[in-house]
């Protein structure tokens, strides 16, 4: 709400320097007409201008009274120096450009003494002055009620404005206000989908990696197999579409048991498999019966496919060799192969999708991985994940 | 962050389908358009302030027109002016409240139409005095009743119809009064009250606009402040639901045989970047931070703000800091009073430097050190420092003539809850 003031104040005063330079330049454009004023009175009367348009300007900038009031002064001051210079009979233009000046150059002051009770005396009491001492000034000029109704008229234009925008601001902010809650329930909803989607991890990375068998073009898959197993994952992705949350015990070749906890050695084997369709032979070594909470498993067997569809691309030999060994609090995976490696500052590790694919996943469940190569000598990528 | 430039399965990252993965997606664009649309509240209101500001002329238009009837050679044509005038004035304003947010096209230029024929006639009912700016009344009304319809048509509308009007009469008056010492300054005076009102006008609905547009997006972003550590956002959530859409369309295909398997290499690669986005969309989502977001949805922040959080930090501070650090951000900015200014503002947050781990119940100390370019010390708003007080304890300095805070903010250590 305060921030919301601000603006408004900002936009008054923008308004009263858009309006005050406007009707400045219309009075100066008479009083410039020839034989308008005495010659040697623009040396007094163009300064006053010069003024008035200034402190009409920064008036436009801050939101100090200060250039209100210059504005009052300078345009009082040209008022009184034209009457003074053109006391008995005016000509038309030093009437226009007076009247331009009471009934609309100050009156641009009205559109910020609008905001407040305070302010609102206080333009009252610029409005009194004004005509008070318009009509001093000018006095013996032709046509004075003329002259206080235009100049009541410039004053209630300007002030209308003022107090319109005012009280339109307030109105805005409470339907903005109302609009923002909505959004905040929107946004807990989003994140709520967004969460449902992403924990549907089972779904997603039997998704992946069909897609990731349909990127090589189903080469070396037997065609009814995959679009079976197309069909299965097309089938569950409906599912999470319309609301539900599937968990799907198997697609294809994997065995994906959402069960708290599972042995990793079964779904090592079908890793295995699907590479071995690719051309990558993996062995395995080390141990084949460790238990991993469903979500760091699904990170792990995710980090550590993700290394051998590297080995498989980047390397240019088709084995590789995966140890697993396991303590009392973690479980490591050696994936290691004899290709033509590579030095780390050369390749960016972003470059392999490494950092998405591996080290993401894996600091998820509070794992990490490190990265071991030179050019000619293979490389060894370590995975840890709690136990 | 930064984005392989191909994915694990070799298929490069195209242009198109990196992009979607950035804000300025089908989303967010969506996302504007409703706001553009949105932008409009409260202008019905302004709307009718304009009204009452083109009726308050009409009347003293009126009463001048009364005052001078004696003086008319030909009374009923200006007369017949007014009556148009009144007419349209009045059925406008009640269409255009029945009608709401934006007037047709048809509906606007019958109204102009009605307006040149009301000018038209005053032109001819004041002609033969050759003193255009002391006489004519119900065609400077006509002139400035474009008001009307200020909130319910473009400002380049209006602008040019109060362009086309105004050169009208403008033409009307060099024709029909001869250029002298004394009728001239009434008629830069009738020409200046029938034009500069609506230019007035016209300003301040667009500004009113900005100002609710401005409003908008700061609230919208507001509501990340009471994300939890790591979100995903707004944007990335339909993102994902969109991948999800296109992967299951691209395997019901081959489910169906509608693409035959091995699938065209066109077909593979669509297969290859769905996968890519899919899994940079599952893991990259939960890094982020609400301050992330909040920059990243919004139009004003997104323009120039860069955030530099590589561990994540900004997810630790509570609600009442994200709050004023926000704010803190939001009003260096908000001085920006033209887009194409070069005022941006850099926010590091992290790294945590002390080296010993704290004690359990000891806070976390976070450093946030902003860098800004064209924010000068003695512009910024007084309670941008109160904003920063409520992250934590500042020090501002100048670096390269623009302002710098670096500001100690203590979190809870996440450890310990």
């Amino acid at each position: 709400m305060d921030q919301i003031l601000k603006e408004r104040d900002r936009l008054l005063h923008r308004t009263a320097r858009t309006f005050g330079l406007s009707f400045t330049t219309i009075s100066l454009l008479c009083l410039v007409v020839p034989g308008a004023i005495p010659p040697e009175s623009y040396l007094v009367v163009l300064p006053l201008y010069a003024i008035l348009a200034v402190s009409q300007y920064f008036m436009g900038r801050s939101r100090a009274l200060g250039w209100p009031a210059g504005v009052f002064v300078a345009g009082l001051a040209i008022i009184a120096v034209i009457a003074f210079v053109e006391n008995r009979v005016p000509t038309p233009a030093a009437m226009s450009a007076v009247s331009q000046i009471a009934a609309a150059a100050i009156a641009c002051v009205a559109i910020v003494l609008t905001t407040s009770r305070r302010r609102l005396v206080a333009l009252g009491v610029a409005l009194l002055l004004v005509i008070a001492l318009t009509l001093f000034f000018t006095f013996g000029w032709p046509n004075p009620v003329g002259t206080v109704l235009l100049v009541i008229l410039g004053w209630v234009l300007a002030s209308i404005v003022g107090i319109w925008v005012n009280a339109g601001v307030p109105q805005a902010a409470r339907r903005i206000a109302s609009i923002g809650r909505a959004h905040r329930a929107e946004r807990q909803a989003s994140e709520m989908e967004a969460q449902r989607r992403q924990s549907a991890r089972l779904l997603h990375d039997t998704v992946l990696a069909t897609l990731t068998l349909l990127a090589h073009s189903g080469v070396g898959v037997a065609p009814a197999a995959l679009q079976q197993q197309a069909a299965d994952d097309a089938r569950l992705l409906r599912q999470l579409r319309l609301g539900a949350t599937p968990t799907p015990q198997s697609s294809g070749d994997y065995n994906l048991e959402p069960v708290e906890e599972t042995v990793l050695g079964t779904t090592l084997e079908s890793v295995k498999q699907r590479f071995g369709r690719m051309g990558l032979e993996v062995s395995w070594h080390g141990t084949g019966q460790v238990l991993l909470p469903s979500d760091v498993l699904d990170a792990f067997l995710l980090a550590l496919a993700e290394c051998l569809e590297n080995v498989r691309r980047h390397s240019g030999v088709t084995e590789a060799h995966v140890t697993i060994v396991d303590d009392a609090t973690t479980v490591r995976a050696m994936i290691t192969d004899a290709g033509v490696g590579f030095t780390l500052d050369d390749v960016d590790s972003a470059r392999l999708g490494f950092k998405e694919s591996v080290v993401g996943r894996l600091k998820e469940v509070g794992g990490h991985a490190r990265l071991f190569s030179a050019p000619g000598s293979g490389t060894t990528v370590v995975l840890e994940v709690p136990r | 962050m930064s984005f392989p430039n191909e994915n694990t399965l070799g298929a490069a990252i195209t242009a198109s389908n990196k992009r979607s993965l950035l804000p300025g997606g089908p989303a967010s664009r969506a996302r504007r358009q409703e706001n553009q649309h949105r932008a409009s509240l409260g202008t019905a209101f302004i709307g009718i302030g304009a009204a009452l500001v083109v009726g308050v002329r009409a009347i003293y238009g009126f009463s001048w027109f009364v005052s001078l009837w004696g003086t008319y050679p030909q009374p009923a044509l200006a007369l017949s002016a007014w009556i148009v005038l009144i007419a349209t004035l009045v059925t406008i304003f009640i269409v255009s409240r029945v009608i709401g947010d934006h007037l047709p096209d048809w509906i606007y230029l019958a109204f102009v139409a009605l307006l040149a024929v009301v000018i038209v006639l005053d032109i001819l009912a004041v002609w033969e005095l050759h003193d255009f700016g002391g006489h004519a009344t119900a065609s400077l009304t006509a002139a400035m009743a474009l008001l009307i319809v200020i909130t319910l048509r473009g400002p380049v509308d209006i602008l040019v119809t109060s362009g086309v009007l105004g050169a009208g009469i403008l033409v009307a008056m060099v024709l029909s009064t001869p250029l002298t010492v004394e009728t001239t300054p009434q008629l830069i005076t009738s020409l200046g009250f029938a034009v500069l009102p609506v230019i007035i006008g016209v300003s301040v609905v667009t500004g009113f606009r900005r100002m609710v547009q401005i409003e908008l997006d700061r609230v919208l972003v507001q509501s990340t402040i009471s994300a939890p550590r790591f979100a995903v956002g707004m944007m990335a959530s339909e993102e994902l639901a969109r991948l999800d859409l296109a992967a299951e369309e691209l395997l019901d295909s081959v489910a169906t045989g509608r693409n035959p398997l091995p699938l065209e290499p066109k077909v593979a690669s669509v297969a290859a970047s769905l996968a890519t986005e899919l899994r940079l969309h599952l893991i990259e989502g939960r890094r982020e931070t609400w301050l992330y977001h909040a920059i990243s949805e919004s139009e004003m922040l997104g323009r120039s703000v860069a955030l530099v959080d590589k561990s994540s930090l900004a997810g630790l501070l509570d609600a009442n800091q994200r709050d004023g650090l926000l704010a803190a951000i939001w009003l260096l900015l908000s001085d920006n009073v033209k887009t194409t200014t070069d005022r941006t503002v850099n926010v590091q947050v992290g790294p945590i430097t002390s080296a010993a781990d704290p004690a359990i119940g000891q806070k976390l100390l976070v450093p946030v050190v902003i860098t800004t370019t064209g924010v000068t010390r003695n512009r910024v708003d007084p309670s941008t420092w109160d904003a920063m007080r409520r992250v934590g304890r500042y020090s501002d300095s100048t670096q390269d003539a623009s302002l710098r805070v670096d500001i100690e903010c203590f979190v809870d250590n996440p450890a310990d809850m």
